[in-house]
């Protein structure tokens, strides 16, 4: 199964097993990442599911196309070049062993 | 799989004047629980809540039943799923881009602050509840709206009128004619803003939907605004009052906050304490289950926000009002896709705008009496005045 690593802004990092086609975000709700809160479930609306894809893994996941570049600019933490919103990342086998940083905060 | 068992002894007034202590036996005892008062299937755990808006194919919000259509005068989209909600909410969403958060309405409710600041009389006892918190709540709403010509006395009053009639569950008629009058006042006011608006350079919600390359239908275009109107203008005042009144009975945590800039979460922990709105309802579109409990198709569920919020799984004390407390995933703002359309409005005008410079101006802001302050209110809830000395 495809895992997925998630580093907090303070550098402890969390690795979890993931389903393909699950969102990042999803992966991360159900196993107890509380740094993504995700109040939208997913429909694109709020912009607290805010994530940094390590440096690594970046030209594989893309970046955030101009709908989702617009929303985070609701993020509370700096928006950088390697922001996505973790509800549009789908997991596959591709990004299996992948590095998510995750901002101080979503609100 | 059982049935929901049957509540029939909590009252409607017990849930008007303190529903915390019975959603917190629910919890413990029959989190989906069928409540006679209300007429509803009541949900009263963060994951069952949370799950429901979650996931609007099995749970629409589309309930033919709900009174607020009558109060509207149409449905709005509140209670529409899919397409139809997406096209009429994306209408509206473009006046409230990041862009013109930052550049337009927080630069405006810094000013109006000021200015509401500045009128109010020191040295004696002022409600901030009619003095400040109400009107300059309905101010940024009507600003918001484009209905720059509106009172603040009259957007608190619509905001009210409409609220009533849109929970009057036991569909008094009264109620429903007060509705058609303030109707009568939006839409006029609406009118009378489209004529300055059209064709106008001005990132309003009215203008933006007027102006749109495909507008929405007028009648929608309305609906939209009373929306924002009702769903606004109370719950900005309400989460304000309630997160003065946390730091006030807090000084601990108010010097703290100073010290820190902590108003963001201070925020956030006085909307989770007390849900500005505390409940919503959807429709089950299919057989299904919750908890364990059969849920019949068709059925219309109550999510209760506020007793999620106070859900002992995810929050340790949940009665106490702790501005520290991280994390905070309470339910406030809702979730799904009809999560609040104004959550970051009002995060960024009550939390980072007004909360720092009302403390600045009043360091020495003082509750008379935090036993005099009334809480009230089952769909939404609030204090009825908070009375403070200014020095
Ligand atoms: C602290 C302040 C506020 C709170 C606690 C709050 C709470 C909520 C909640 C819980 C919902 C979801 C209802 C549901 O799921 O059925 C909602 C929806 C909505 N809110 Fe707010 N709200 C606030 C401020 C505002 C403001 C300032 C505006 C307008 C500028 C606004 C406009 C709306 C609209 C239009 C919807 C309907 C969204 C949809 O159906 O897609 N709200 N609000
Ligand atoms: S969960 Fe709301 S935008 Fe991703």
């Amino acid at each position: 199964m495809t895992k997925i690593a998630f580093v907090t802004a303070g550098g402890s990092k969390t690795e979890v097993p993931a389903q393909d086609g699950d969102s990042l975000m999803q992966v991360a709700l159900e196993h107890g990442i509380e740094e993504i809160t995700a109040e939208c479930g997913g429909a694109m609306m709020c912009s607290t599911c805010h994530v940094y894809i390590d440096d690594a893994w970046f030209a594989k996941v893309g970046a955030a196309p101009e709908e989702e570049l617009d929303l985070l600019g609701f993020a509370s933490c700096e928006v950088r070049d390697n922001s996505r919103l973790s509800c549009q990342v789908k997991v596959s086998s591709e990004l299996d062993g992948m590095v998510v940083h995750l901002p101080e905060s979503q609100v | 799989m059982p049935q929901a068992p049957i509540n029939d002894t909590v009252t409607i007034h017990q849930l008007i004047d303190d529903p915390y202590p019975i959603y917190r036996r629910f919890r413990q005892e029959t989190p989906v629980v069928h409540v006679k008062a209300v007429g509803r299937t009541m949900l009263t755990k963060a994951a069952h809540t949370r799950a429901v808006k979650d996931n609007p194919g099995l749970f629409s919000s589309d309930d033919p039943g709900t009174p607020q259509t009558l109060a509207f005068r149409t449905r709005t989209m509140m209670r529409k799923d899919g397409e139809e909600h997406m096209c009429e909410r994306m209408a509206m969403a473009p006046a409230l881009s990041p862009k013109n958060l930052k550049q337009i309405w927080v630069p405006g409710y810094e000013v109006l602050t000021e200015k509401y600041l500045d009128a109010l009389p020191r040295g004696e006892v002022v409600d901030l509840f009619s003095l400040l918190a109400g009107p300059i709540s309905g101010r940024k709403v009507a600003d918001f709206c484009g209905l720059t010509q509106v009172s603040d006395d009259d957007m608190q009053r619509w905001c009210q009128t409409l609220i009533d009639a849109a929970g009057n569950f036991g569909w008094f008629q009264d109620l429903f004619d007060k509705a058609d009058k303030v109707n009568d006042e939006v839409d006029a006011a609406v009118a009378q803003s489209i004529v300055r608006l059209q064709g106008a350079d001005d990132q309003s919600a009215l203008a933006t939907m007027i102006n749109a390359e495909n507008p929405i239908p007028l009648s929608q275009i309305q609906a939209n605004l009373k929306l924002a109107i009702s769903g606004g203008v109370n719950e900005s005042r309400d989460s304000m009052l309630t997160t003065i009144f946390g730091l006030l009975t807090n000084p601990d945590q108010l010097e703290e906050v100073k010290r820190t800039n902590g108003w963001g979460g201070a925020f956030e922990e006085a909307v989770r304490w007390v849900a500005p709105i505390q409940v919503s309802s959807r429709r089950v579109t299919e057989d299904t289950e919750i908890g364990g409990i059969d849920i019949p198709k068709d059925e219309v569920v109550m999510t209760v926000q506020a007793s999620s919020n106070h859900d002992e799984e995810l929050f340790d004390e949940p009665e106490k009002f702790n501005a520290f407390r991280r994390p905070n995933p309470h339910q406030s703002f809702g979730s799904g896709p009809h999560h609040c359309f104004g959550t970051h409005l009002a995060r960024m005008t009550v939390g980072k705008t007004m909360l720092p410079l009302i403390f600045e101006r009043f360091p020495n802001m003082q509750l008379v009496d935090p036993d005099t302050v009334k809480w009230t209110g089952f769909g939404f809830r609030g204090p009825l005045s908070m009375p403070v000395r200014l020095q």
